[in-house]
């Protein structure tokens, strides 16, 4: 008797809670409609708009406030020894915004239309590895690899890989239809694109009714939009319009760390930079510290030329104060006693990079290399410039410690920007991929790391933090990339 | 007379020829084309590169590429957008008529407003009100728009909260609901345009004010008033038809700066937008809607000016 009055306190107790928390308000954000009339709601194409995406559809695996892999679509998934193949296990009873279950078969389809080259999708390089896929039963699917690898579950969590129901692919890019907390009223990528609560959601009803994703280009009409309490929340906030916002009780601000970093390539197939040393010295010249200041006004982590975002359970810990006297007496060593002068090409592109090339300009000149600015158009860099030149600019969004330093770094990687060919580097990475302990790869990561610190080509100062700034009424918002941000508990007041 | 007016269409329809030929040499000369624009720093991947440029058809020669939609546009269709799927008439109609829309509201407050003004400037020469309008209007003229546009924001949607600051209807709404995010843009541009007219028709009324047979029926005794409205004002407004039109062009065509700034969905956003995705048969369909509208004002605003205006009309038929 105890027991069941217990019992119906609880379920009494849980009506209350749910009563009160059903969806109310309508959160409004912007995009930058980015991919003009190329934009579409199709979570692995180009023109994805992520902003809608993130809402629409789920993950098999999604990452938690602290970034490592948590249960999403997917419950539980384990490797066999080798690494090579990988079997997950999925939430039953979920339903698709059209009605229809969730199953292994979705997530074969999902993963085979990413797969397709024919597809040409950005998100097929984190899933390449997969070979074959197989549904156990319609709530298992089993994955083989083409080579091992130890964290498969955080390429499953790339925000693009998201699940779009069986058969849907010529028609996703306009349905959104998905298994995320909000589901499509309609979608207007140049205008105003409408969201309503999913309310068979697997995590529960979300915290907002509607949500409504508005397509603003222009940077200052969406800040004016913000500031007018037109939309609630904005990530593109810089750090120059962080006084508008300051001084007000209207809004609340986070500075979010990300892994997104910007920095100097020095192409090492290219003399000098084909010296390892006058590799090193290029990069000991630079006072990171004092970067971050100048250009992020603080917003930002410090980096030791290693691309793997600052909270990221593979980060190495590494010092590089500058070091002046090191680096001229490096340069001599490589038979430079005078001195070295280099071109650095930047765009405004990323508007950062001219700042960054001229408060280098001012370190390096103490260690005796000499820099000259050339700025070059924006339209073309990538194609032009980038890769081109002996020395450029360069910027890249966070991906898992494992892709960014594949993707940036191994000799055969199609972007390896800097022209890097080191064969420890390549074996100590196919290393870390084949073992399962945990330490044991973190180990050979952080090594990895190390040894990029020593020989690498590439001046990675810091990591940039984001700037989110809502209005004071949004409840619920994380302070994690975008992606990761749990929708479903953001509320409005 | 007639032969003036086929004189006129042609020269217009040279015009528009050439507008859009300097439009089209101009897009295309800029670095970058559709593809460098939509795959951004993966532009860098020849192969998809190359893949992007056949998808779109962008391999031919530009001449080419302007043939064949300066030939559909000669037939009356404008053709496709680079995509190869959207029709531009569809994209186009709707920003065209909310374009319409922002003029005819900025017009149906600005020209009323701006005759009134001048006039009474006219008649008040160098006394207060004179003084005071006069004063404004320059303010308002040197001001940039997007600076007045900013300030009205801050005003009116930031500090006092009262008007939306921009617009994020849909470009395929109804004008209805375009209230009341319309109102602040309606306002910048009816100040920009109201102080251009309003110092023409002050000194148009000036100088008829001054004039002999003015001057001659006050000496005769006509009432002040009636003076004004009858044998003032008739000659003094027609110099403001002609300035009345090239406004009104300017509004169609040139207030891309207002509609980025209040994110306004018409023909001026619609115009930046497909410049920065290189889509020229957009670009140049824009062009030349823009081109045709200020050829069709001006147009109709001479013949306007010679139908009130024994003089010009004479100054033709003699010929």
């Amino acid at each position: 008797m105890k027991k069941w009055l217990i019992a119906s306190a609880m379920t009494a107790a849980l009506v209350g809670t749910s009563a009160i928390a059903a969806p109310s308000g309508t959160f409004k954000q912007a995009h930058e409609y980015g991919y003009g009339d190329k934009s579409s709601l199709d979570p692995a194409s180009r023109g994805r708009v992520m902003q809608i995406t993130e809402k629409l559809m789920s993950r098999l695996i999604r990452p938690d406030m602290k970034g490592s892999p948590s249960p999403d679509l997917a419950t539980s998934w384990s490797a066999n020894d080798a690494a090579t193949e990988w079997t997950v296990k999925l939430r039953a009873g979920v339903k698709f915004h059209d009605g229809s279950a969730f199953d292994s078969g979705d997530v074969i389809y999902t993963f085979n239309r990413v797969l397709n080259p024919e597809n040409k999708s950005p998100a097929r390089s984190a899933i390449k590895m997969i070979e074959k896929m197989e549904a156990v039963d319609s709530s298992t699917v089993k994955f083989s690899l083409s080579t091992p690898f130890a964290d498969m579950p955080l390429q499953l969590m790339d925000y693009r890989l998201r699940i779009i129901p069986e058969g849907s692919g010529d028609s996703i890019a306009s349905s959104g239809i998905g298994t995320g907390p909000f589901k499509l009223v309609s979608f207007d990528a140049a205008g105003v694109t409408k969201l309503e609560a999913n309310m068979d959601y697997w995590e529960g009803a979300p915290g907002v009714a509607k949500m409504e994703i508005i397509g603003i280009g222009d940077g200052q009409a969406r800040m004016q939009a913000l500031l007018g309490g037109q939309i609630d929340f904005e990530n593109t906030v810089t750090n120059q319009q962080k006084p508008m916002f300051a001084s007000s009780n209207k809004f609340k601000m986070m500075e979010v760390p990300t892994g997104n970093w910007r920095g100097l390539v020095f192409r090492t197939d290219v003399a000098p930079f084909t010296d390892v040393r006058v590799r090193q010295a290029v990069r000991m010249a630079a006072d990171r510290e004092d970067l971050v200041k100048l250009i992020m006004g603080g917003a930002a982590s410090i980096a030791c030329d290693t691309p793997v975002k600052p909270d990221d359970q593979y980060r190495a810990d590494i010092n590089c104060p500058q070091d002046i006297a090191g680096a001229k007496k490096l340069l001599a060593e490589a038979g430079f006693p005078n001195g070295i002068d280099i071109d650095v090409y930047v765009a405004t592109l990323e508007p950062t990079w001219p700042i960054l090339a001229e408060a280098y300009q001012q370190q390096a000149a103490k260690a005796g290399i000499r820099v000259t600015i050339k700025q070059v158009p924006s339209d073309g860099y990538w194609k032009d410039t980038w890769m081109q030149k002996s020395v450029s600019a360069t910027r890249w969004n966070e991906r898992p410690a494992d892709s960014a330093l594949h993707e940036i770094y191994l000799s055969t990687a199609k972007w390896n920007e800097s022209y890097y060919k080191d064969a420890d580097f390549d074996a100590m990475l196919a290393k870390a991929r084949r073992e399962l302990n945990f330490e044991k790869r973190k180990a050979l990561y952080v090594g990895a790391q190390e040894h990029l610190y020593k020989t690498t080509g590439t001046l990675i100062p810091y990591h940039v933090s984001k700037l989110y700034v809502m209005n004071s009424r949004v409840s619920g918002i994380d302070a994690v990339e975008n992606h990761t941000i749990r929708w479903n508990k953001v509320a409005v007041k | 007379m007639l032969l003036m007016l086929i004189r006129r269409v042609l020269l217009g329809l040279v015009t528009v020829c050439i507008v859009s030929l300097i439009i089209f040499a101009g897009v295309e000369i800029l670095p970058g084309d559709a593809c460098t624009q939509f795959l951004g720093e993966y532009q860098a991947d020849d192969e998809l590169l190359a893949q992007c440029r056949k998808d779109l058809d962008l391999n031919r020669p530009a001449i080419d590429r302007f043939a064949e939609w300066a030939g559909g546009a000669m037939a009356g269709d404008l053709g496709l957008a680079v995509d190869g799927k959207t029709k531009i008439s569809s994209i186009v109609g709707d920003r065209l008529q909310n374009s319409l829309l922002l003029a005819l509201c900025a017009m149906g407050i600005g020209v009323p407003l701006a005759l009134m003004l001048g006039v009474i400037t006219g008649l008040c020469r160098d006394r207060m009100p004179d003084l005071i309008a006069s004063t404004l209007a320059i303010f308002a003229m040197t001001i940039p728009e997007f600076v007045s546009a900013t300030l009205l924001i801050l005003i009116f949607s930031i500090w006092l909260g009262w008007l939306p600051g921009i617009v994020l209807t849909s470009a395929s709404a109804p004008a209805a609901e375009f209230f009341p995010e319309i109102l602040l843009p309606v306002i910048v541009l009816s100040l920009v345009m109201c102080a251009h007219i309003m110092r023409m028709v002050r000194s148009s009324v000036i100088e008829v004010m001054a004039g002999d047979y003015i001057q001659m029926a006050t000496l005769k005794g006509v009432p002040y008033w009636p003076m004004v409205f009858r044998h003032a004002l008739p000659n003094a407004l027609l110099p403001a038809i002609n300035v009345v039109a090239l406004t009104i062009a300017w509004l169609l065509g040139g207030v891309v700066v207002i509609e980025v700034v209040f994110n306004y969905p018409g023909l001026g956003r619609l115009m930046i937008d497909s410049i920065s995705d290189r889509d020229l048969p957009v670009v140049q369909s824009i062009a030349l809607i823009v081109a045709s509208v200020y050829v069709c004002v001006n147009l109709a605003a001479d013949l306007l000016t010679m139908l009130a205006n024994p003089k010009l009309r004479t100054m033709y038929t003699r010929k």
